[in-house]
Formats: structure tokens, C-alpha cells, sequence
């Protein structure tokens, strides 16, 4: 005659088995309809492409493959090289000076009248910079119609400007 | 062979299933409609007579075995439990007939002399009638966005199916030959020296000089001016840039020309596909850009998708608005840009008290994707590692992934996984007419032609104040199959998976091509979150080439694969030409 505990470890265990066996079953039957209704066609294909970024990713880590040239003084495939500055010239369409290609966007930003070198600026607080960034939900953002404000930004170019600065709005027409 | 319908494949019946069919007349599971007992909210339909029915095995008196089948045709309940034994079998056996039996808790055809489930549309049918007319039960219309949620409810204004025109062929007649000849000039023109002609490389391919940081401009550009559609519509001059100024600018007569991204975009395609290979100065782009998106107008620490974003704002504002066409949202019908980007999203919000549904649909130019919150160490992988290696961990999407790697697919999964909304965030119940936890689920109502994937590889941090770029690996295919992540997909796995056309569903078959898309442009980002540098991979006739600024390289398709995307752009594998592939190089 076995003590009360046990009969009760053995008759939890048995019902766990129970609700074990009927989870199983579940997700069986769920994918024999799947798989017998042809919503899972893609899988080879699906497996292929992982397979194919694997092989890939260890290519590129592999010392011994000669990398992408990274640096600014390849050839390109027209055969031409360039320097690492554009040295194109042409006309600033606002002001009319010669400008070099590879200078005309801080040119533009001055004789625009944008940017912060330019004039004295309202700067954002540092509480309006922290209520632009999600709070990390697990749902994802999409993009409406409206210009929305991205809180996701990869930046180019030069560190050492702290925050973000912005004009006040209006902006200088053509002169 | 099985047939078709909506892209499912109705799956073979066994013989006897067919012969069942055949003995029962039309209605074959006609008793069985009104023992569909589905509990809301969203649940699951199973077979009772009764609601409080607790269906036992007749010859053994068990009810908990995790499989009781019940006879369609004399409603005996039967226990299949192999390999100990099958009472459903052994019934089957005794009398001829009786092979046809249901899953009393799933609601699914079992054949018991074949020992295998089986599926029959009309049987499906009846599941999906029986959860719907529970779920209708629990919704209604209300308020100026939400739409009724049943199974074959209205269509958004604007995807009223558009009457598809026939294609009928043309050709020019010899008087128009002639009118072709005296007005064009022709792309391959020996006399022009000037042209470096090279006719084994692409057209369009020409570097873009960096005009002091704007590697992140480029780098949208070469992408959007080797989008299919986009290219096509330039280039069929849809947009001429001289007819658009002369119409609607210069009104004070000053020299300067009206403000028209599409104008200057139409000028950027002339240069870039004219055959002249030296890298091209998007100066006057950058100007008007600037006029455009005054607050933007920083030449430092700039967002390529904020750019890209505020891009197709540009052109959807400057181009003339039609009054005639209607201006729903997502319908493309304003602007190049909406027309080609713009998809529709749908939200459907369930109260978890009553099964209420409420359902949103709202326009999107490009997908936002997350990652996967905090994998800890699992983000670093190799291809060593096989599937018995890794752990049972958060980071293991679905069955047919590598252990942890975050992929586009697992990223779209979760997108349109059914969400518990905490709470935080009690939604207002329309019948409960109280704030109710509840169940939300984004799923893609229309795709767009080109769907751009946006990776948000930003990481805030609010105990430290700070942010930091995320730079693990997201594998990203060079085909991808959207279907999945279609509103009917997704309704129909709410819905069991049962084979019936669901809201959504195209009746012809095109619309299984419009779901798969093919890769074409990559934009990848290098360093440190205020400081790094753009760069996009163009696939170009099964050739991959790097855009890195003026510097136009060709690249193993391995780079591509390898490299840390931030943004991919896939275009509907129907307008993407084959025709001229070449063979891979690698």
C-alpha cells in the first residue's frame, strides 16, 4: 500500500503525461495540415538561403580570401580612379561660386544659411532628445504618410557635435 | 492531383473519405455543423453534442486519452492511442462505413482505417462558418476607422478589385518609325567619344561624388535609381522635367527654377543612364532637398532612411495633385513614389474579455523591423554550429532557422505575431465599453511593388542616457516569399489554417507571383552610430556591384550575403528581369 504522497506524485505525473501527450498531438495535427495543405512550400528554398549566408559569412571571416578594397584608391570598374576628395568643379546654384564637388555641402550649408556655423540656433533640450526615442516596444513602427520623426539614426560623417541641432524653420527663399 | 484554389492545395481525399462523400450525399457533415462548439475569444472549435459534453471512449470508458474520435456516421466515440491500441480503428473495422471519424477536441477529419487525418473543404467550410458566426457575434462596425472583422468582410475603399485590361501587343507602323527616329537619340552612339562604352557593364552605373558627408544621400540614390519601376518611369520620361517647369514655374520669371524633386530626379536618370561613366555630382539634388527638408538641411550626422523617408515626402508634395483620382491613403494613386512604395497595413485588436475585434488598416512606405531584445551571447554564430548544438533559447525562431542568428524572416514573424497588449496599454473594448487587455496583430494588406526593410539598429538605453548602434548580423534573402505575412495568411492561421478563401484571398492566381520578391539593392552601414559611412550593393543581371560613392566596384555575391544591412530593397520578382541575366560569376 503505497503512502498518500505518492499516490499524489503519481497522479500529478500522470496528468502532466496526459496534458503532455494532448500538447503533442496539437502541434502534430497543426502541421500535418500545414504540411498536407502546401502552406510550407518554401522551406527548401527558405533552408537554401540560410545555408548560403552561412557559407558566406565564413568566406569573408576567412583571413585568406582576399577582402573588398576597402580603401579610397582602387580602380573602379571602368577602369578609372578618383581621389578621395571630389575634385569636380562647378556653379553653386546659390550664390553662383566656383565650388569643388567634394566642398559643396558645407559650402551649401553656409551660403544657405543652414547649419550651425551659420547663425545662432535654438538647440533641442535634452528632454525633447530623449522623448524622440521609442521606449523599445516589442511592435514594430511603420512609417505613416507624414515625414515622420525617425527614432532610428545611423549618421555619416564626422563625430564631435554633441546633440542635434536644428534651423528655426523658416527658410531663406531663392536670393 | 490535388487542385487549387487560392494558392492552397486541397489536399488528395483517400478512398475512403471519397467513398464516405460519395454515400452522403451533399452535405456530407451536416450533423456535424451543429455540434461545432467554438469557445470565444479566438478559440478553437471542437465537437459536442452537448456544451458541457465529456466525450468517452465507448469501449473503454476513458475520456482523458489525448486523441477521441468520433464516428460521422453513428457518433460513437472512440480512443486511437498507438501503438498500445485503436478503439476508432477496431470500430472502422467492425463496420463497414464507419471509416470517417472526428477529432472530437481539434475538429479534424480522421480516417480510421487509414489511421491518418484527412481534410475536406466543405467540412472547413463549416469550422470557419461556425468561428465566425462566434466571432461576428462579438463585433461590430464602429467608428470611422474600424472596419467589420468577419471572415469575408469589406475590402478597404481602395483595393475594390480594379478591372484588369488586356494586353494587346504594338508595334510602331513605318510613319511612326520615322516620328521614333527624328525625335530620339540614340543610347549607343559611336560617334560619341566622350562615352567610355563598355556594353558588358550595366547602364545606370556610375559613381556618385560624396559632396562632404553625404555618403547617406548617395547611398538612397543609387538605390532608388536602379528601382525597377521607379527607373522605368524616368526613363519612359513620365516626368519631363523641362514640360514641368516650363508649366508651372517661372511665374515671376526669375531664373530660378521652381522647387521639383521629381524634377531634379528626372534630371539625375538622364546623367546617370546617358553612358557617361564619371562619377556624377548630385549637387543640385542636395540643393533642393534642402529647400524640401529645411530641418534636415545639416550636412553632418545624417540618417539614410530619414533621408529616403523624407525623399518620397518630396516628391509626393511637388507633384501636381490630380483632383480626379481619388486620394485614399495606400492606393499609390497621388505620386510615383506612393505608387511604387506604398503598401497597407492591417491591425486587428481582440478584447481578451469578449473577443471584440476592432480592425485598422493604415498606409506604410517601408517596413521598420526590429531585432529580436537581447540575445546576449547567442548573437555571435558560425557555420559550424548545427541545430543539435544550440539551446532551447528566445533567440530559436521557428523550426527552421539557425540557432542565433536573427534573420529578415524571423523579424517579419514577429511583426505580425499575435501580440498581448500588457496592462499598460488597456485597450477601449467597443461591447465591453471598458479598457480591456487585449490581443494585437499587424499582418500586410497590400503589398507595395518595392518594399524597402528597414533594420533599426539603434539600441537606447534609458539607464544610461544613452544610444548605441546595434551591429549584429541579420541574414537577409535574395528571394523572398511575402506570403506568409499577408492579411489572408494571417487570418487564416487565426482561423486554424482551414482551406477557404479568406478576406484578402485573389481569386486568380496572379496573386501568387505578387507575393515574391527578389533583392536588388542593399544600403549598409559601417561604424559607429555619430560617425561611419553608407555604402549600397546593386544586383545588376545576377552581378553584384558596390556603390561606395564615386567608386563603382564588382563584388562577390558572398559580400553581400555577409554584410550588415540597414536597409534592403526587394521589388515584385514579376518586374524583375531575368531576361538578361548572365551567369554568376562566382
Amino acid at each position: 500500500m503505497s503512502a498518500p504522497n505518492e499516490d499524489n506524485t503519481q497522479l500529478s505525473s500522470h496528468f502532466f503525461g496526459d496534458l503532455l501527450d494532448s500538447i503533442i498531438v496539437d502541434v502534430a495535427s497543426e502541421c500535418h495540415r500545414i504540411a498536407k495543405v502546401g502552406l510550407d512550400r518554401n522551406l527548401e528554398e527558405e533552408e537554401e538561403e540560410l545555408r548560403l549566408s552561412a557559407q558566406a559569412r565564413a568566406s569573408v571571416a576567412d583571413p585568406s580570401n582576399s577582402g573588398e578594397a576597402n580603401n579610397k584608391y582602387v580602380v573602379d570598374i571602368f577602369g578609372q580612379t578618383h581621389p578621395p576628395v571630389a575634385n569636380e568643379i562647378f556653379k553653386c546654384m546659390n550664390c553662383g561660386r566656383s565650388i569643388a564637388a567634394g566642398r559643396f555641402a558645407p559650402h551649401l550649408e553656409k551660403c544657405m544659411g543652414k547649419g550651425r556655423k551659420a547663425r545662432l540656433k535654438v538647440t533641442r533640450s535634452s528632454t525633447a532628445a530623449q522623448n524622440q526615442y521609442s521606449r523599445g516596444s516589442p511592435v514594430s513602427t511603420y512609417s505613416s504618410y507624414t515625414n515622420s520623426t525617425s527614432t532610428s539614426r545611423l549618421s555619416n560623417g564626422t563625430p564631435g557635435f554633441a546633440g542635434e541641432e536644428y534651423s528655426n524653420g523658416t527658410y531663406e527663399g531663392e536670393p | 492531383m490535388s487542385s487549387k484554389i487560392n494558392g492552397q492545395v486541397s489536399p488528395q481525399p483517400c478512398p475512403h473519405l471519397v467513398d464516405f462523400r460519395s454515400r452522403n450525399g451533399s452535405k456530407p457533415f451536416r450533423a456535424l455543423q451543429d455540434c461545432i462548439r467554438v469557445k470565444p475569444p479566438g478559440g478553437r472549435a471542437a465537437i459536442r453534442r452537448e456544451p458541457s459534453e465529456v466525450p468517452r471512449c465507448s469501449t473503454c470508458e476513458e475520456s482523458s486519452r489525448p486523441r477521441l474520435y468520433a464516428c460521422v456516421a453513428c457518433a460513437a466515440v472512440s480512443c486511437h492511442a498507438p501503438p498500445l491500441h485503436s478503439h476508432a480503428s477496431a470500430h472502422a473495422l467492425s463496420i463497414p462505413g464507419h471509416e470517417i471519424a472526428v477529432d472530437v477536441d481539434r475538429a479534424e477529419i480522421f480516417c480510421c482505417a487509414c489511421r491518418d487525418q484527412v481534410y475536406d473543404r466543405d467540412f472547413d467550410a463549416a469550422v470557419v462558418l461556425a468561428q465566425t458566426i462566434t466571432a461576428t457575434a462579438t463585433t461590430s462596425t464602429s467608428g470611422s476607422t474600424a472596419m467589420q472583422c468577419n471572415v469575408t468582410g469589406s475590402q478597404p475603399e481602395n483595393l475594390r478589385k480594379r478591372r484588369r485590361v488586356d494586353y494587346r501587343p504594338w508595334a510602331p507602323d513605318s510613319r511612326e518609325h520615322v516620328i521614333i527616329g527624328n525625335h530620339s537619340i540614340p543610347l549607343h552612339d559611336a560617334t560619341n567619344a566622350s562615352l567610355i562604352s563598355s556594353t558588358e557593364l550595366p547602364w545606370g552605373l556610375r559613381g556618385l561624388n560624396n559632396l562632404g558627408n553625404t555618403c547617406f544621400m548617395n547611398s538612397v540614390l543609387q538605390a532608388l535609381l536602379h528601382t525597377p519601376p521607379l527607373r522605368d518611369y524616368f526613363l519612359s520620361d513620365r516626368h519631363n522635367r523641362y514640360y514641368c517647369q516650363q508649366k508651372n514655374g517661372a511665374i515671376n520669371g526669375t531664373k530660378n527654377s521652381r522647387l521639383c524633386l521629381a524634377c531634379d530626379m528626372d534630371a539625375m536618370f538622364s546623367a546617370v543612364f546617358s553612358g557617361d561613366r564619371t562619377p556624377y555630382s548630385p549637387a543640385k539634388f542636395l540643393y533642393s532637398w534642402w529647400q524640401h527638408a529645411a530641418n534636415l538641411a545639416s550636412y553632418e550626422q545624417q540618417d539614410a532612411h530619414e533621408f529616403f523617408i523624407s525623399m518620397l515626402d518630396g516628391i509626393h508634395e511637388k507633384v501636381e495633385k490630380d483632383k480626379r483620382k481619388s486620394q485614399s491613403p495606400g492606393s499609390g494613386d497621388c505620386c510615383i513614389a506612393h505608387r511604387i512604395f506604398s503598401g497597407i497595413l492591417r491591425s486587428d485588436v481582440m478584447c481578451l474579455a469578449c473577443g471584440f475585434t476592432s480592425t485598422t488598416y493604415d498606409p506604410c512606405v517601408d517596413f521598420s523591423l526590429d531585432f529580436e531584445p537581447n540575445q546576449g551571447g547567442s548573437g555571435k554564430s558560425s557555420s559550424a554550429k548545427s541545430h543539435n548544438s544550440c539551446s532551447v533559447e528566445v533567440d530559436c525562431m521557428g523550426s527552421n532557422q539557425n540557432c542565433g542568428i536573427s534573420t529578415l524572416k524571423s523579424c517579419l514573424e514577429r511583426f505580425t505575431r499575435a501580440e498581448r497588449l500588457g496592462s499598460d496599454q488597456k485597450f477601449f473594448c467597443q461591447k465591453c465599453q471598458v479598457r480591456q487587455e487585449s490581443l494585437k496583430q499587424m499582418s500586410i494588406r497590400k503589398l507595395p511593388l518595392v518594399s524597402c526593410f528597414h533594420v533599426k539598429r539603434f539600441e537606447h538605453s534609458s539607464i544610461r542616457k544613452m544610444s548605441r548602434k546595434v551591429d549584429r548580423y541579420l541574414q537577409f534573402p535574395f528571394s523572398l516569399d511575402m506570403a506568409p505575412y499577408l492579411s489572408s495568411s494571417i487570418l487564416r492561421s487565426r482561423f486554424g489554417n482551414r482551406i477557404f478563401p479568406f478576406d484578402g484571398d485573389d481569386q486568380d492566381a496572379s496573386n501568387e507571383l505578387s507575393s515574391e520578391f527578389e533583392l536588388f539593392a542593399v544600403v549598409t552601414h559601417t561604424g559607429r552610430l555619430d560617425a561611419g559611412h553608407y555604402v549600397t550593393y546593386l544586383r545588376l543581371s545576377n552581378q553584384w556591384y558596390k556603390c561606395d560613392d564615386a567608386w563603382i566596384t564588382r563584388v562577390n555575391e558572398s559580400i553581400v550575403r555577409a554584410a550588415q544591412g540597414y536597409m534592403m530593397f526587394y521589388v515584385q520578382k514579376m518586374l524583375y528581369y531575368k531576361a538578361s541575366e548572365k551567369q554568376d560569376a562566382s
